[in-house]
């Protein structure tokens, strides 16, 4: 009774299980996960279950893959807090920072993280900030620049952002691990 | 007729291999709509071999609003794009 073709398409939902499994970016996985939906979607309807299928299609690969799309764009963030140069308003990015930054945007990009600016007015603020938990790393250039070979200044409140930045730039910054004032969640 | 499904069956195959292999997201998501497309075509096939008009019904609504999943994925990530820059 049961056709070779049934066979062969069920055959297709742990070959695309195995698809979504190996991926290693988050976003390429939402996009297999879509092709997993689609699939199982298939499978339901040809085995009979036409209303699985049809809750499948809507809920597996619309409403999921777009709510988790949005949750994977705003937690794997790296916060940079950076001081805001006195004279242009317009370019928050201060030009003494840019080859730290490239690099850091580089050291991100591997981890899949997004890397997100945030401008200070000063140095005490970002201090303040970074305390206050509203940025994970700030990064400044050095005082006197002429007598070390590292030009900026990295602090950090997290233990494994500072793993990281140990072997990526350590030729290029000096590097602060600053431990969290109440001890608890990180 | 069944000669059929297994020539959309093979047909199947190849924007999964592109999807697994690509690296470029764009490209996984043309894949991913040449997916969902296909397997909802499959199933009104299906539907049409065995007279089935429940199934039927199914494929049509999977076909028609998949593609608006499609598009708000694709908003999200390139908003993402967007933010890199």
């Amino acid at each position: 009774m049961i056709d070779n073709y049934i066979t062969a398409i069920v055959a297709l939902l742990p070959l695309a299980a195995i698809m979504l499994t190996v991926q290693v970016n988050p976003y390429n996985a939402l996009v297999i996960r879509g092709i997993l939906g689609a699939v199982a979607a298939l499978v339901y309807a040809v085995l009979g279950a036409a209303d699985v299928a049809l809750t499948e299609a809507m809920v597996g690969t619309m409403l999921s893959i777009t709510l988790y799309a949005v949750a994977v764009r705003s937690s794997l963030v790296m916060r940079l807090g950076v001081l805001q140069d006195g004279q242009s308003e317009a370019k928050p990015i201060p030009d003494t920072a840019s080859p730290l930054i490239e690099k850091l945007r580089a050291v991100a990009r591997k981890y899949h993280l997004r890397l997100e600016l945030v401008p200070y007015p000063d140095r005490q603020s970002l201090n303040q900030a970074l305390l206050e938990k509203e940025v994970h790393v700030t990064c400044v250039a050095q005082s006197s620049p002429l007598e070390t070979s590292q030009p900026y200044q990295t602090m950090t409140r997290i233990r494994r952002l500072h793993d990281i930045f140990q072997t990526e730039l350590s030729a290029l910054t000096t590097l602060t691990y600053l431990t969290p004032p109440t001890s608890g969640e990180q | 007729m069944n000669l059929l499904l297994i020539a959309m069956i093979l047909a199947l195959l190849i924007p999964m291999y592109e999807a697994w292999q690509d690296e470029d997201i764009w490209q996984k998501m043309l894949a991913f709509a040449s997916i969902a497309t296909k397997t909802s075509v499959m199933i009104l096939v299906v539907s049409v071999l065995r007279d089935d008009w429940m199934i039927g019904v199914t494929g049509v609504i999977i076909l028609s609003v998949g593609n608006a999943g499609l598009m708000l994925l694709a908003h999200v990530i390139k908003r993402v794009n967007d933010g890199v820059m």
